[in-house]
């Protein structure tokens, strides 16, 4: 199996949660913004000492729930900090991006990181498209169309143009090209049937996040493999990561303590302003095509939030515990979801940094010896 | 856009009768058809607007006689360098869908004098053997010419159909790549635009790579959400481009201001 380690850059200092989205940015100090900075890349970059394969970063915008407006300046500190590890961008929003921009970044990261690059895209969570003034109900319109112009600008031997629904341009030749041919490995996310069933038509990787029923999870990724069936690819397990809220400790009650109190943060405080912003969105556009895909995505937080600790590892969205009781739980999540890929977001709210480099450590020298051969 | 009348006529070359579909004004413009012979669409109404559009019939198409000395694709360019010689004043920009870009590519390589520019829809005549799909069935090569269904043309009666595709074939010749072709994109000197239907299923990519790589002053376009035929599939994308293409050349690559003119 194969893991990466995840870093959302929460912001950690607010005494309570802010009422309204987008949250006010008066409390954001930068001094202190620096060393949160210093001290999460060098996090991550001690990933690659601790086995994992990937270190990953992601994109959200006007939230303190994370600091990573532009995911693509991590990857690149990290290609002068690390040596081997895959860099997973998870990913840039592609709808509100313009795709060229998009497509000579992540080349620019392939090359600058010596083919490391895994190149993730996702639609984003509802809220965005108000932070970027964009109309979700063209979000999967978009998404698919600047996709396919990627591929090209990563592909075409020839400079070209587009002329497209969303996107017209009179002449693309990128520079550089990726390093790796013919293009980076592609990822992108699924939160529900439809969106599995779309990325399923490209050649991509398949991530779930957030999981709250292992059944449901199957039923998606079901999906994606029903779909990249029928355009001709059959994935391995390795073409589908989990992500996995994670806090690995030295024993059960130490992880759990810990992992309700950074939980409690994240849902609490981070979690909260957008909520309200995710609503709207959902309620007032057609950003999720399928019936019910809404409501289930509004449900999914809801659940996670109302439920103990115990109660979401018993319903696989999270590990949580010793060492011994984490490889449980990773061969649980492998037998019931054939995934082949978990992705651990360890930097949970508040939890204390010490303690993510040392539950890091606990996987590296207790957990990935037991679990690397499945 | 203006309701456009169009006219057909017979026009007498030194080989034979050409049928000729025309209409619209300004400057004169040479549609010339694919396989499937000549056929109403948008896109050639929309050209109409702002050019006097000239659509000949190649001899032995939608029952038309063939020229006993025309039996060649370099025959049928020679034969429109011949109609635009004698009926456009001795220059007109040029378009081409499929088989007819292919006489396009010849009738600017032999012929630059009476070319002012050059469109070439998902051109045939430079397909690599080895890169040629083979559809499975009828409802495959359906979707390899058709993106959007609904906007696909009624298909004429199966024995025009029939004879336009064995008129293609005689002069065609059994080429699918013309090699002496492709040693003469070099002489082209018409600006060229080629579009490229983005779910093309009948031109591979590599024929848009081949003649963007050949012709010195071109540009390669892909036309998302056509396949194959572009001007049904998308014909409101694919006029505005060529539009903007003839009438600002080269500056067609800078961005207008919305209401420019």
């Amino acid at each position: 199996m194969h893991f990466s380690f995840f870093h959302l850059m929460p912001w950690t200092d607010l005494p309570e949660a802010p009422t309204q989205w987008p949250a006010r940015n008066a409390p954001f100090n930068p001094e202190r913004g620096t060393e949160l900075y210093d001290t999460y890349m060098s996090t991550m970059a001690h990933a690659e000492a601790c086995g994992f394969d990937w270190v990953g970063a992601n994109e959200h915008h006007f939230s303190p729930y994370s600091m990573m407006a532009n995911c693509n300046l991590v990857g690149a500190a990290m290609t002068q900090r690390t040596k081997s590890i895959k860099l997973a961008m998870l990913g840039n929003l592609l709808p509100l991006l313009n795709p060229v921009r998009v497509a000579e970044e992540y080349a620019m990261l392939d090359v600058m990181s010596g083919g490391r690059l895994v190149a993730g895209f996702v639609r984003g969570i509802p809220h965005e498209y108000i932070a970027y003034n964009v109309s979700p109900d063209e979000s999967r319109g978009r998404m698919r169309e600047a996709l396919n112009i990627i591929l090209k600008a990563w592909t075409e031997p020839e400079p070209f143009g587009w002329e497209g629904e969303f996107y017209q341009y009179r002449a693309i030749s990128i520079w550089p090209k990726p390093r790796q041919t013919p293009h980076p490995r592609i990822l992108m996310s699924a939160s529900n049937l439809e969106s599995a069933q779309f990325v399923g038509e490209f050649p991509s990787m398949v991530g779930l996040t957030l999981v709250g029923d292992l059944d449901v999870a199957r039923s998606i990724i079901d999906s994606f493999r029903e779909s990249a069936n029928a355009h001709g690819r059959n994935p391995s397990p390795e073409d589908i990561l989990v992500g996995q809220q994670t806090c690995i400790a030295d024993t059960d009650e130490e992880a759990e303590e810990r992992m309700a109190e950074a939980l409690a943060y994240f849902h609490g405080v981070l979690m909260r302003p957008q909520q309200d912003a995710q609503r709207i969105v959902i309620q007032k556009s057609r950003f999720f095509g399928q019936e019910g895909a809404g409501d289930y995505f509004m449900k999914r937080l809801q659940t996670l939030k109302g439920r103990t600790i115990k109660q979401q590892i018993e319903a696989g969205s999270i590990l949580c515990g010793s060492p011994q009781t984490v490889v449980k739980q990773i061969k649980r999540l492998k037998q019931h979801l054939g995934t082949g890929h978990i992705n651990m977001n360890m930097k949970l709210g508040t939890m204390p940094d010490s303690a993510v480099i040392h539950g890091m450590e606990l996987f590296r020298d207790k957990v990935l010896p037991e679990v690397r051969a499945l | 856009m203006t309701e456009i009348s169009f006219s057909t006529r017979d026009v007498a070359l030194s080989s034979g009768p050409l049928r000729v579909r025309s209409g619209g004004k300004g400057r004169p413009l040479v549609h010339l058809h694919s396989t499937a012979g000549p056929r109403e669409t948008k896109v050639l109404e929309a050209m109409a607007d702002h050019h006097l559009v000239h659509a000949p019939v190649m001899p032995g198409f939608d029952g038309t006689a063939k020229h006993a000395s025309v039996t060649t694709i370099i025959g049928l360019a020679d034969l429109v360098a011949g109609y635009i010689s004698q009926e456009c004043g001795g220059e007109a920009d040029v378009m081409g869908e499929s088989f007819g870009g292919w006489i396009g590519l010849w009738l600017a390589a032999r012929h630059p004098a009476l070319i002012g520019q050059l469109v070439l829809e998902a051109p045939a005549g430079l397909r690599r053997k080895e890169l040629i799909a083979v559809p499975k069935d009828d409802a495959h090569l359906f979707s390899m010419r058709h993106a959007v269904p609904e906007n696909a043309p009624k298909e004429a009666n199966p024995e025009t159909r029939k004879a336009n595709r064995q008129a293609m074939q005689d002069y065609a010749q059994g080429v699918e790549f013309d090699e002496p072709l492709a040693g003469k994109l070099g002489d082209i000197k018409a600006r060229t635009l080629v579009l490229m239907g983005s779910q093309d299923g009948i031109i591979p990519r590599d024929s848009g790579h081949i003649l963007k790589a050949g012709i010195p002053q071109s540009h390669l376009t892909y036309i998302w959400g056509a396949a194959h035929a572009i001007e049904f599939d998308q014909p409101a994308r694919a006029s505005a481009l060529i539009l903007d293409f003839l009438d600002r050349g080269e500056s067609f690559l800078v961005r207008q201001a919305a209401g420019a003119a």
